[in-house]
């Protein structure tokens, strides 16, 4: 309990640090403070720019500049993602809809099985009541897009509806839960890669249904799985190589949603 | 205007009046949705028994994908409860999770009153009494029940 105050309280014990005031809140005051100078000047999700500006970043940094050319030799463009925690899940589910959008089969499809899943949730054991709320907000997006004729209207309005602070987390959250469900529906395969002695409800609970957890290869295994879509993730960190490195997930699949992954980061790849 | 954190204490306030947990209430303010009252009775065969601990509880919009800040308005001697009343609770800070309600709130501190975590203190008095000197922190504790009738 408390654990980011154990460490400041444990050397003080002895005395009385009821007068010390608050340690929790002020940390928290402390993290609320970057976070709203990040929300201030970084969109959920940004426009669409072409990918030569990356090259602005790394002007002095080679390996970067080497990695960006064969980025730009894959990619046209890039859509940047607020950098907080949400970034994978909030990267996703927007390429996700985006492309489907321009696919009206496709997305009667995926229309249905977001139908479904709620009760799956529930048959998993998430609470009703709460799993509702995400569920009754997930689709009336996905309804809204769904009543629009013309595409790039549906797709200004996506980008609208993804830039509402709380509807762009809602959206995040039930594709959270979805990722939570996935893990354990099948939980004999993804106990493997799970460290430590957690199990996976428990890694569900710890590090994928709360906002603002980082999100892992697993992460996006079961999210694919979930949402029955394949993504390819190119890789770009400063490692050996002038080239960035591709995964395709699921392993073989079609990807139709494309991902740039510098550390710590999701944005999306348009090709 | 409705936001979805507003809808969504309206949904908690109607779930919490339907199906109350027992031994915790709560309800928004007249005015404002974004703060609530609320009180926990004392658990029984804990030293908090009969006690009526009333609390606040403030919501900002970005809840439910944040916890509110929840703070004892009546005066609590416990290891997990600052001076000022704020509470020390994983659940409240690094442990939130969006699926989270106001019951689940509520009877989450409720039951930190059965179990303080001494290892972890906001209230270091409290938690030596409660570690080397039992008797004498039910004393101090007794004295927060009777402070309770009053406030």
């Amino acid at each position: 309990m408390g654990d980011q105050a154990e460490g400041l309280t444990n050397n003080s014990s002895e005395t009385n640090i009821e007068s010390s005031g608050n340690q929790d809140e002020l940390i928290m005051a402390q993290q609320r403070q970057i976070e709203k100078e990040i929300s201030e000047t970084i969109p959920l999700v940004g426009e669409l720019e072409a990918i030569t500006t990356l090259s602005s970043e790394y002007s002095t940094d080679e390996v970067y500049l080497s990695k960006i050319k064969d980025l730009v030799s894959k990619y046209s463009h890039i859509r940047r993602t607020r950098p907080d925690g949400n970034c994978f899940f909030r990267a996703f589910s927007y390429a996700t809809l985006e492309r489907l959008l321009g696919d009206k089969e496709e997305f009667i499809k995926f229309y249905k099985l977001a139908e479904n899943s709620k009760s799956i949730l529930v048959e998993l054991g998430f609470q009703q009541f709460t799993v509702e709320d995400f569920y009754d907000t997930y689709m009336e997006v996905l309804k809204r897009l769904a009543d629009i004729d013309n595409v790039e209207a549906a797709k200004k309005e996506l980008h609208t509806i993804f830039n509402e602070q709380g509807y762009s987390d809602y959206m995040v959250v039930y594709l959270r839960l979805l990722t939570s469900a996935q893990l354990q529906k099948e939980q004999d395969f993804y106990s493997c890669f799970i460290e430590g002695n957690r199990t996976v409800a428990d890694f569900c609970h710890q590090e994928v249904e709360p906002m603002y957890k980082d999100s892992d290869h697993i992460h996006i295994m079961a999210a694919c799985s979930a949402l029955n879509t394949g993504v390819r993730v190119s890789y770009m960190d400063r490692g050996t190589g002038t080239t960035v490195t591709q995964h395709d997930l699921p392993e073989g699949c079609i990807p139709t949603v494309h991902l740039l992954y510098r550390p710590t980061h999701y944005d999306i790849l348009y090709v | 205007m409705s936001t979805p954190a507003r809808r969504r204490l309206m949904r908690d306030f109607k779930r919490l009046q339907e199906d109350p947990p027992t031994g915790v209430s709560g309800a928004p303010t007249d005015n404002n949705i974004m703060i609530w009252n609320a009180v926990i009775f004392g658990p029984h065969d804990t030293p908090f028994e009969d006690g009526t601990f009333k609390l606040t509880i403030e919501f900002t919009e970005e809840y439910p994908n944040k916890p509110p800040t929840v703070r004892f308005v009546s005066h609590m001697f416990h290891p997990n409860v600052y001076a000022d009343g704020g509470i020390c609770l994983d659940i409240l800070q690094n442990r939130w999770s969006p699926t989270y309600d106001v019951s689940a709130i509520l009877t989450s501190i409720q039951s930190l009153l059965s179990d303080p975590n001494p290892n972890s203190p906001a209230n270091s008095m409290a938690a030596q009494l409660y570690k080397e000197n039992r008797r004498e922190y039910e004393k101090r504790v007794k004295a927060c029940v009777e402070q309770s009738f009053i406030d």
